[in-house]
């Protein structure tokens, strides 16, 4: 089994992606990418800041090697707003890749699943990698997979919220029925939590909050790193199975002895 | 005539919880995972005073999840000081001998360039109450030009009708601020001596009207000092959830704008300290751990240091209150209140830093603007 995780002619070696949003300077959000060994980060186009540079993320995210850049929409409060705003974020970063991100609710930031679907296709149409922010619903993952996005993000539970896998069994439903990755984002707060959703099957996971927000950043980015690649051996390697009980002693089936 | 607060705001229900002393009721709101207004009247009782250290440890930590360990910054610019208001704690109501000035095209464009310079990237423009020299059509103007340089553009001015919020948003304007300063009715009518603003209910529903119009944030407050500020921070809490419950697209804010007891003429019948005022935030940010939580440099340092993170996520930076005060070159006007943290934008981000804390100057991009729209039938803005 070839470990790698690809989008079209790209592959990564690494399956943590990290946001860029919270951190407590600029150069601990580059040290946190640097130990998190990821090979994909998001950084928000409203972050791009062209008259005052040591308040702009794009600059130093871009200098950093072994990392491509997938600009996301948040602050798009609709489909229009979030085409616009990938356009601009494609033209910034040369990447191909957009984190389609519409949460017109600013309080507690869950997607629309109507304008994301409606972005989603035209941006697609536009050759864009589309990896859209969604909630746990099976049937948006599969509608936005058929109209060709390259994966599908579904939350764990809302944006800095640390409540972990609050969606975990809607999100084994889309793992169970995805053909492109689907990868984790939202709500998780511990390198545990992360590690579950490597073993579920997500291919991939994206943290920001648990990261920026930990006392140590830097070392929890390397936490993170650890934990997403022993959860995805873990999957590979296969769970044995659990069980909550043990086996009666005597059979319920011993009836059909007799027809053996 | 008093009319009743409609049901949604009256906070009367719950004042009794405000002055608990039951610490055990207390210490458990600090911890709620789904706090109510009971929490909020739990946590602003004179014996929630002993918990200010867990208090602002919570407060802290919601703050980091939701805003992360940053502070959004922005500078308010005084257009206009003309006003004819008759508030009895202002610097510039109409009965104050004072210079009054408003910017012409000119001087607005040199004050934009001086605020740039600064690397602020977030504005808001404010006047006195309606008056020919500075009413919607200038303010469109005004809006227009700030645009061209400045992300994010708001207004701190008097209440409009939908239409004229709608104008407003058309060309640029992201959100309004519109404090009630109180919502004690019979305060407020002593407090507003004579004008359109004694219409406790024009102002009241301003918001609605302005998000109606398709601004996308409001800003909410109550100046602190003016009446029980318990009955207040209770009925901000009511405010802020009706305009979320109402406006599923809105982005509420709340200010915490204060009379401080040492300074100036006016004198706070209520007067808020500052540990109080820590309190206040503390619980608020609690109770409402997403909406942004703002504080100016009305504030010292000292308190402003010291709030940042615990609650407070956005705060102005480098603030004139005077028309024409960031460019020395413009003749300068009275000044609105006393401005008590001076500290420019770098050493005051070096405070920030040394607290762990990132400024960000631009937290927002042009691209996002335009009017949001709601259920055009839908009204809520009957008492």
């Amino acid at each position: 089994m070839s470990d790698l995780l690809t989008f079209d002619n790209i592959t990564l070696k690494s399956r943590l992606l990290i946001g860029t949003g919270k951190f407590s300077s600029i150069e601990t959000m580059i040290n946190s990418i640097k130990a998190s060994e990821t090979e994909l980060v998001t950084v928000a186009l409203k972050r791009f800041n062209k008259a005052k540079t040591e308040d702009d993320l794009y600059g130093p995210l871009l200098e950093l090697k072994n990392v491509t850049l997938m600009p996301n929409t948040s602050g798009a409060m609709n489909a229009k707003e979030a085409i616009r705003a990938a356009l601009l974020g494609r033209e910034l970063s040369k990447s191909r890749f957009v984190k389609l991100e519409i949460h017109p609710n600013p309080h507690h930031l869950l997607p629309d699943p109507l304008e994301t679907y409606e972005a989603a296709v035209e941006l697609v149409k536009q050759d864009f990698l589309v990896l859209p922010y969604i909630p746990a619903d099976p049937v948006l993952a599969k509608r936005l997979e058929d109209v060709g996005c390259a994966a599908v993000m579904p939350l764990g539970a809302p944006i800095g919220s640390g409540r972990g896998l609050a969606t975990k069994d809607m999100i084994q439903i889309i793992i169970k029925e995805s053909k492109v990755p689907v990868i984790v984002d939202a709500g998780i707060r511990s390198p545990s939590e992360a590690a579950e959703s490597m073993e579920l099957g997500c291919e991939a996971v994206l943290i920001n909050s648990a990261i920026a927000a930990a006392e140590y950043p830097i070392k929890m980015a390397e936490a993170f790193q650890r934990a997403v690649k022993a959860g995805r051996i873990a999957f590979e390697a296969g769970l044995m199975s659990s069980t909550n009980s043990a086996i009666a002693s005597s059979p319920l089936t011993s009836f059909l002895s007799s027809y053996d | 005539m008093i009319k009743p607060l409609p049901n949604w705001l009256d906070p009367n229900p719950w004042m009794h919880l405000s002055k608990s002393t039951d610490l055990s009721a207390i210490e458990s709101a600090i911890y709620s995972k789904n706090p109510t207004i009971r929490e909020l009247a739990l946590l602003i009782s004179p014996s929630a005073h002993n918990f200010l250290e867990p208090m602002a440890q919570r407060a802290k930590h919601i703050t980091q999840r939701n805003f992360g360990k940053t502070i959004s910054l922005y500078s308010p610019l005084y257009l206009s000081n003309y006003c004819n208001g008759g508030c009895a704690y202002c610097g510039i109501a109409g009965d104050r001998r004072a210079d009054r000035l408003v910017l012409d095209d000119n001087q607005l464009i040199k004050e934009l360039s001086e605020i740039s310079k600064l690397g602020i990237d977030e504005i808001v423009l404010l006047t006195g109450e309606r008056m020919p020299e500075a009413d919607v059509d200038y303010l469109e103007h005004a809006i227009q030009i700030t645009s061209k340089k400045i992300s994010s553009v708001n207004i701190e001015v008097f209440p409009m009708l939908e239409k004229e919020y709608q104008v407003l948003a058309n060309v640029g304007c992201t959100g309004v601020t519109l404090y009630q300063e109180t919502y004690d009715q019979v305060i407020y009518e002593k407090m507003h001596r004579w004008g359109d603003k004694r219409d406790f209910f024009n102002r009241l529903y301003a918001p609605n009207r302005a998000l109606q119009g398709g601004l996308r944030t409001v800003g909410l407050g109550a100046l602190l000092g003016l009446s029980n500020p318990r009955f207040d921070m209770l009925c901000l809490f009511n405010h802020a959830n009706y305009l979320l419950k109402n406006f599923w697209q809105a982005g509420v804010t709340i200010s915490f704008p204060r009379i401080k007891p040492q300074l100036g003429e006016f004198r706070a019948k209520y007067p808020v300290d500052e540990r109080m005022l820590a309190q206040f935030i503390f619980a608020l940010r609690i109770c409402l751990p997403t909406v942004p939580l703002l504080l100016s440099t009305r504030e010292t340092e000292t308190i402003r240091d010291g709030l940042a993170g615990l609650g407070i996520s956005k705060m102005s930076v480098a603030s004139k209150t005077t028309v024409g005060g960031y460019s020395s070159s413009i003749e300068q006007s009275t000044e609105q209140f006393e401005i008590s943290d001076n500290r420019d934008v770098s050493s005051f981000c070096n405070a920030l830093r040394n607290k762990n804390l990132e400024p960000i100057f631009k937290n927002y991009d042009a691209m996002y603007r335009g009017p949001i729209s709601y259920d055009k039938n839908f009204k809520c803005s009957s008492v």
